[in-house]
C-alpha cells in the first residue's frame, strides 16, 4: 500500500513544474561547480606541488646543523584536497601553510672586551590568512556542494510539500484518501518518500554529471577512498533533504491553509538556513572571553622575554665578576712573583682555596662552555617561549571558533556543512589536523637535530649555539621532510557528530510530522 | 475566496453613498446639455476613484487579516531585533577598539625621539551605517601607516586589531540583507495568487464585470501590497532606531537619518520591484500553483544563486599576474633610481669617504651599501641615536645636508611610485571589483545591496574616500615636518640636545562624504530600480488588459 502511495505521489510530482524547475537549476549550478573547479584545481594543485619541492629544495640545501636549527624546516604546506569543489571550507580564511619563524632576533653581548653576537633560533609560528583585509570585490559565497545542498535541497523539499497535506485538506482528497482502508502513517511514509525520491532524483542526476564533467579531467583522480567520502557526502545530503521534508510535512499537517503552511515554512526556512549559521556564530562570540589583541599578545611577549633576557643578563655578569676576580687574583699573584717571589707563595698559602677556585674557573673559562650553555639557554628559552604563546594564542582563537561552530549547530544547514567539509577534507577540521600534523613534524625534525649532534663526539652538544654544535654536514638524505597527507579516518570521526545529529534531527521531525499528523481533523 | 463575498456586499451600498452627498445634487441642477456630458463624465471619474479606494480598502483589509501577513511580520522582526542586538554588539567592539588602537598609534607617535623615527599609523573608524548595510566596511583592513617615504592606498590597509581571524569563517550579516532576503519574499508570496488565484477562483470575473478599469484593479493590488511591505519595514526601522537610541556607542547625525531615509526608501522601491514580478507572473500564469513555483524559481534565482554565480564564474577580468609583476618592477626601478640619486650626492659630499659604514655615535648607524636596496631602506628610514660623539660632530651638517636630500628625493619618488601602485590598484583590484558589481547587478537584489552601501557609505566609494583622506594626511605631515625644516634639522636623527616634542603633529580625522555625495552615489542604482518598477508595471497593465478572463 505504501509503496502504492509513493509511486502515486512520485508520478504527481514528476508531471509537475516544480520538479522541471528543480531539474534544472540543480543541474545548472552543479555543472557550473565543475567547470569552475577544472579551472581553478589545477592551478592549485601546481602551486602546491611548485611550494612543497621550493621548500624542500631550500631545507636540502642546508648542510649545516646550525643552520638548520636556526632556518628550521621553511614553510610547511597543506595539501590541497581532490574534493574541494564540495566543500570550499573558508580555505581562503584559513592559512595554506605553517610558516616558521626563523630565528630573527640578534642580541650583541659583550664579554671579555670583544662583542660576540647571539642569535635567536627558529620557531613555530602560525600565520593568519586574512584576504578580507585587501578584497575589494563584493562578497559572495563559492558554488560548492554545500552551497547548493544547504540552500537548494533545504528550500526545494518545503516546496514539494508545503501543501502535501494541508492541500489535500482544502481540496477535500485527504478525506477521500483516508476513507479507503489506509492507516495515517502508511500515507505520510508514503507522502515522504515519494517527496524524497522526487527531490532526490533531480540531485543525484546534477551529482553524476558533476562528476561525470569532473573525472573528464585528468588532473582529478579519484582514489576508493575519495568515492567513498562522495558516497557519505551524497547521503548526508539525502538526509538533510529528508529533515527538511519531515518539516514540510509537519507544518503542512498542522495548518489548514496551504497559503499559510508556505509562508511560515519559508520563513522559518529563511532563519535557518540563511541566517542562524552566520549569525549564531557572531552571537555566541559576544559570551566568549575575549581572545587577546594583538597589542595584548605583544605586551605579553615582551614581558616575558624581557624576563628572561634580564635573567641572562644577571648571569652573565655574575659569571664575568668571578672570571674578573679571577683576573685579579692572577695578576696580583703574578705581579708579586715579579718582585718578592717569598710573598707571592705566602699569599698563594693563604689563598690557597681561592686560588684553586680561580685556577678551575680560569680553566673553564679557557673552554668557554659555562658560557656556551648560558647562551644556548637563552636561545632555546625564547623560542621555547615564543613558541608557547603563539601556540596557547592559536588554541584559544581555535576554542573560540569551535564554541561558535557547537552553537550554530542549531541549524541544520551548519550541521551539514560542518559534515560535509570534515567529509571532503576542507575547512576547519582539515585545518587542524593540518597543524597536527606540522606540530608532529616539528617534534621529529628536532629530534633529529639532538641525534645528530649526538653522533658527532667532537660536538661540545649544547644545541643552540654555532660553537656547541656539530660542524659536520648532514646528509640531505637522512632530513625528515614533510608531507601533508589527508587521512579519511579522522575527517570520518569529526564528521560522526554532525551525521548523528542529522539523524536525531531527522527522525525529530518525523516523530513531530507523525504526532502532528494523527492528532489533526481531516 | 473570500473576496467575491466582501466585495458584493460592498458594491450594493456605493450609489448610495454617492447620492447622499449634497453636493452632488447641487450640482447636478445645470441643464445644459455639453455641461451634462460634462458632469456624466465627472461623475464617472468621480465613481472610478471611489471605486479605487474601495478596491484598495478592500485589497488592504483582506492581505492584512491574512495568516501569512501576520506571521511573516513577527518573524521579520524577530530577526531584526535579534541581528540588531548582534549587530549593536559588534558595532560596540568594534568602536572599542578603534578608540584603544588610536591610543596606541598616538603614544607610539609621541614615543619618537627623532622625527625620522616617528612612526605614525592611523585608523578607520567603524561607520555606523554599516549596521544597516555592512559593504565593505567590516571587512577592509583598517590600519594605515602614514610616511613621507610611501603613498598610502587601498591596498596598503591591514587589520592589526583583528582578535581573531578564524572568525571570518562565518559571514557578516546586516540589517538590509534581512529586508533584502525576507522581505522580497515576502513581496512575492503577497504577489503570487494576486491575479493568478482570483482567476482560479473566479473572483476575478466577477469583479471585472463591475465598471471598473483593469487599469484599476491592478493598481489597487499593487497599492495595497506595498501598504503591507512598508508596514513590517517601518516596524523593524522603528525597533532598530529604539535599540539605536539605547546603545551609547551609536551617535547618529542628521545627515545619518537622512541616509537611513534613503536606504528605507531604497528598501521600498526594492521591493516593489519584487512585488511586480510576481504580479507579472500571476498575471501570465493561471493557476495560483504554477505561479507560485515560477515566482520561488526567481526569487532563488535571483536572490541565492545569480549574484553568488555570477562573481564565481563570469568575471571578465582574467589572469592579472603579469601587470601586476610590471607594476612592481617598475615601483622597484623608481626606487633603485632614488639609490642612484642618493650615491650621486654621496659622491659630491663629504661624507663619501666614510662609506659603507658610517656611525654616529656608538649606538651605531648608518648606510650598509653592501644591502641589498629594500634594506637599505629600511636602514636609512629610522634613526634615533641620543649620543653624538666628538669624532663624528664635524660630520652632523653633512648628515643634515644628506638627509634633506634624501627626504625630499624620497616623497618625489613615493609619489611617483604611489602613482604606479594607484594604475595598478584601480587596473588590477578596482576594475575587477567593478566588474564583479557590474554583473551582480543584473539581479535586483544585488542592486538593493549597492545602492544600500552607496547610501551608507560603504561601497568602494566610501573606501576610496578614506583613501583619499589618508593620502591627504600624509600630505599634511609633509607640510608639517617642512615647516620645523625638520629633514635637514639635527632632530632628524639625533636626540642629544633634546627629543622631539610632538604637541603640534596634526591629528587625523576623516569625515564621511557627505549625504549629497552618497544620493549621487546612489542616484544611478536607485533610479534603475525605479525603471525597472515602471518597466515591469507597463508590462504587467498590457498584459492584464488583454487576457481573457
Amino acid at each position: 500500500m505504501i509503496l502504492h502511495i509513493v509511486q502515486r505521489e512520485f508520478f504527481d510530482h514528476l508531471n509537475s513544474l516544480r520538479f522541471a524547475l528543480t531539474a534544472f537549476i540543480m543541474a545548472a549550478l552543479m555543472v557550473t561547480n565543475a567547470v569552475v573547479h577544472l579551472q581553478s584545481y589545477p592551478d592549485e594543485v601546481r602551486e602546491y606541488s611548485e611550494n612543497v619541492t621550493a621548500a624542500r629544495n631550500k631545507l636540502q640545501s642546508q648542510t649545516q646543523l646550525y643552520s638548520l636549527l636556526k632556518k628550521g624546516p621553511g614553510e610547511l604546506y597543506k595539501r590541497p584536497s581532490p574534493l574541494t569543489f564540495v566543500a570550499d571550507g573558508g580555505e581562503a580564511f584559513l592559512p595554506g601553510s605553517g610558516t616558521t619563524d626563523r630565528g630573527s632576533w640578534i642580541r650583541s653581548t659583550e664579554s671579555g672586551g670583544s662583542v660576540n653576537e647571539i642569535q635567536g633560533i627558529w620557531t613555530l609560528d602560525y600565520p593568519t590568512a586574512n584576504p578580507n583585509a585587501r578584497d575589494l570585490r563584493p562578497k559572495a559565497n563559492q558554488i560548492d556542494w554545500v552551497f547548493i545542498i544547504t540552500y537548494l535541497l533545504s528550500f526545494i523539499p518545503l516546496l514539494f510539500t508545503f501543501d502535501a497535506l494541508s492541500g489535500e485538506r482544502e481540496s477535500g482528497t485527504l478525506r477521500l484518501c483516508l476513507a479507503n482502508p489506509i492507516s495515517r502513517p502508511a500515507l505520510l511514509v508514503g507522502k515522504f518518500l515519494g517527496a524524497l525520491i522526487t527531490v532526490l532524483i533531480p540531485f543525484y542526476f546534477a551529482v553524476l554529471l558533476n562528476l561525470a564533467v569532473i573525472s573528464v579531467d585528468s588532473w582529478t583522480q579519484f582514489g576508493a577512498a575519495d568515492w567513498g567520502r562522495l558516497g557519505m557526502i551524497v547521503l548526508i545530503a539525502s538526509g538533510y533533504a529528508g529533515i527538511f521534508i519531515a518539516v514540510g510535512l509537519l507544518v503542512s499537517a498542522g495548518t489548514r491553509d496551504s497559503r499559510v503552511s508556505l509562508v511560515v515554512l519559508l520563513i522559518t526556512w529563511v532563519a535557518l538556513v540563511v541566517f542562524m549559521p552566520s549569525t549564531l556564530g557572531t552571537l555566541a562570540t559576544k559570551w566568549m572571553s575575549p581572545v587577546q589583541t594583538v597589542h595584548q599578545r605583544e605586551m605579553a611577549k615582551k614581558s616575558a622575554l624581557g624576563q628572561l633576557n634580564a635573567d641572562f643578563d644577571k648571569k652573565m655578569w655574575t659569571k664575568q665578576k668571578a672570571q674578573l676576580q679571577t683576573d685579579d687574583l692572577l695578576n696580583q699573584l703574578m705581579a708579586l712573583a715579579k718582585t718578592s717571589p717569598e710573598k707571592a707563595e705566602e699569599l698563594a698559602k693563604a689563598k690557597e682555596e681561592e686560588f684553586k677556585a680561580a685556577v678551575a674557573k680560569f680553566e673553564s673559562q679557557k673552554a668557554d662552555e659555562e658560557e656556551l650553555r648560558l647562551k644556548a639557554e637563552l636561545v632555546n628559552k625564547d623560542a621555547e617561549i615564543r613558541e608557547r604563546l603563539n601556540r596557547e594564542h592559536l588554541t584559544a582563537q581555535i576554542v573560540q571558533v569551535q564554541r561558535a561552530r557547537g552553537i550554530t549547530r542549531f541549524s541544520p544547514a551548519a550541521i551539514v556543512q560542518y559534515a560535509l567539509e570534515s567529509m571532503a577534507g576542507t575547512g576547519l577540521n582539515r585545518h587542524l589536523q593540518f597543524l597536527e600534523g606540522v606540530h608532529r613534524h616539528i617534534r621529529l625534525l628536532r629530534h633529529f637535530i639532538v641525534d645528530v649532534d649526538r653522533a658527532d663526539t667532537e660536538s661540545l652538544h649544547i644545541v643552540g649555539i654555532p660553537e656547541g654544535m656539530s660542524k659536520k654536514p648532514i646528509s640531505s638524505r637522512a632530513l625528515p621532510t614533510y608531507e601533508d597527507k589527508i587521512t579519511f579516518s579522522e575527517t570520518f570521526n569529526a564528521a560522526m557528530v554532525d551525521m548523528l545529529l542529522l539523524l536525531l534531527l531527522l527522525g525529530v521531525f518525523l516523530l513531530g510530522a507523525f504526532l502532528v499528523f494523527i492528532r489533526s481533523d481531516v | 475566496m473570500a473576496l467575491g463575498r466582501r466585495w458584493e456586499g460592498r458594491h450594493k451600498a456605493l450609489p448610495l453613498q454617492e447620492h447622499d452627498t449634497g453636493r452632488w445634487r447641487l450640482e447636478g441642477v445645470e441643464k445644459h446639455p455639453r455641461m451634462f456630458l460634462h458632469k456624466a463624465l465627472q461623475e464617472k471619474k468621480r465613481k472610478e476613484i471611489v471605486m479605487l479606494h474601495t478596491l484598495i480598502r478592500q485589497e488592504l483589509l483582506s492581505l492584512m487579516m491574512s495568516a501569512r501577513f501576520l506571521a511573516a511580520v513577527v518573524i521579520t522582526l524577530l530577526l531584526v531585533v535579534a541581528n540588531t542586538v548582534v549587530l549593536l554588539d559588534e558595532h560596540e567592539n568594534r568602536v572599542a577598539s578603534y578608540r584603544q588602537q588610536e591610543t596606541i598609534h598616538r603614544q607610539k607617535a609621541e614615543a619618537a625621539e627623532t622625527y625620522s623615527f616617528l612612526e605614525l599609523f592611523v585608523e578607520r573608524p567603524p561607520n555606523p551605517l554599516s549596521l544597516f548595510s555592512a559593504g565593505l566596511d567590516k571587512r577592509l583592513g583598517t590600519t594605515v601607516e602614514i610616511y613621507h617615504g610611501s603613498v598610502p592606498t587601498l591596498s596598503s590597509m591591514s587589520s592589526r586589531s583583528l582578535e581573531n581571524p578564524y572568525l571570518n569563517l562565518f559571514s557578516q550579516i546586516d540589517l538590509v540583507s534581512i529586508f533584502q532576503v525576507v522581505l522580497s519574499l515576502l513581496a512575492l508570496l503577497f504577489a503570487y495568487d494576486a491575479i493568478a488565484g482570483n482567476w482560479e477562483s473566479g473572483t476575478l470575473r466577477l469583479v471585472i464585470s463591475h465598471p471598473v478599469r483593469r487599469g484599476s484593479i491592478l493598481f489597487a493590488k499593487y497599492i495595497a501590497a506595498m501598504v503591507c511591505l512598508l508596514l513590517p519595514v517601518l516596524m523593524s526601522l522603528l525597533m532598530v532606531m529604539i535599540q539605536l537610541s539605547l546603545a551609547r556607542s551609536i551617535q547618529l547625525n542628521t545627515d545619518d537619518f537622512l541616509r537611513i531615509g534613503g536606504i528605507s526608501f531604497t528598501t521600498i522601491v526594492y521591493l516593489s520591484v519584487f512585488y511586480l514580478i510576481g504580479l507579472l507572473i500571476s498575471t501570465t500564469t493561471r493557476r495560483a500553483a504554477t505561479s507560485l513555483i515560477l515566482c520561488m524559481f526567481f526569487w532563488v534565482v535571483l536572490v541565492l544563486v545569480y549574484p553568488n554565480w555570477s562573481r564565481f564564474t563570469l568575471n571578465p577580468v582574467g589572469d592579472m599576474h603579469a601587470e601586476g609583476r610590471s607594476a612592481s618592477q617598475q615601483i622597484e626601478q623608481i626606487w633603485e633610481e632614488a639609490d642612484r640619486e642618493e650615491q650621486r650626492f654621496l659622491a659630491n659630499s663629504p661624507l663619501k669617504g666614510e662609506p659603507p659604514e658610517f656611525y654616529l655615535g656608538s649606538s651605531g648607524f648608518g648606510l650598509n651599501q653592501n644591502s641589498s636596496a629594500s634594506y637599505r631602506r629600511a636602514r636609512t628610514r629610522r634613526f634615533s641615536t641620543s649620543i653624538v660623539d666628538a669624532a663624528s660632530e664635524p660630520l652632523v651638517p653633512h648628515f643634515q645636508n644628506y638627509y634633506a636630500f634624501v627626504g625630499a628625493t624620497h616623497i618625489r619618488l613615493a609619489e611617483k611610485a604611489g602613482l604606479v601602485s594607484e594604475q595598478r590598484l584601480a587596473r588590477i583590484d578596482i576594475r575587477r571589483a567593478v566588474w564583479d558589481e557590474r554583473l551582480m547587478k543584473f539581479s535586483p537584489a544585488s542592486r538593493y545591496t549597492f545602492a544600500t552601501s552607496a547610501w551608507a557609505g560603504t561601497d568602494l566609494n566610501g573606501m576610496l574616500d578614506f583613501s583619499r583622506a589618508t593620502q591627504g594626511y600624509r600630505q599634511t605631515l609633509i607640510d608639517y615636518f617642512q615647516d620645523k625644516d625638520a629633514f635637514a634639522s639635527r632632530l632628524w636623527f639625533a636626540y642629544d640636545q633634546g627629543a622631539v616634542d610632538w604637541w603640534d603633529l596634526p591629528r587625523f580625522r576623516f569625515a564621511r562624504a557627505g549625504i549629497w555625495e552618497n544620493a549621487q552615489r546612489a542616484l544611478a542604482d536607485v533610479s534603475l530600480l525605479f525603471l525597472m518598477n515602471l518597466v515591469l508595471f507597463m508590462v504587467t497593465f498590457l498584459i492584464f488588459i488583454k487576457i481573457e478572463v
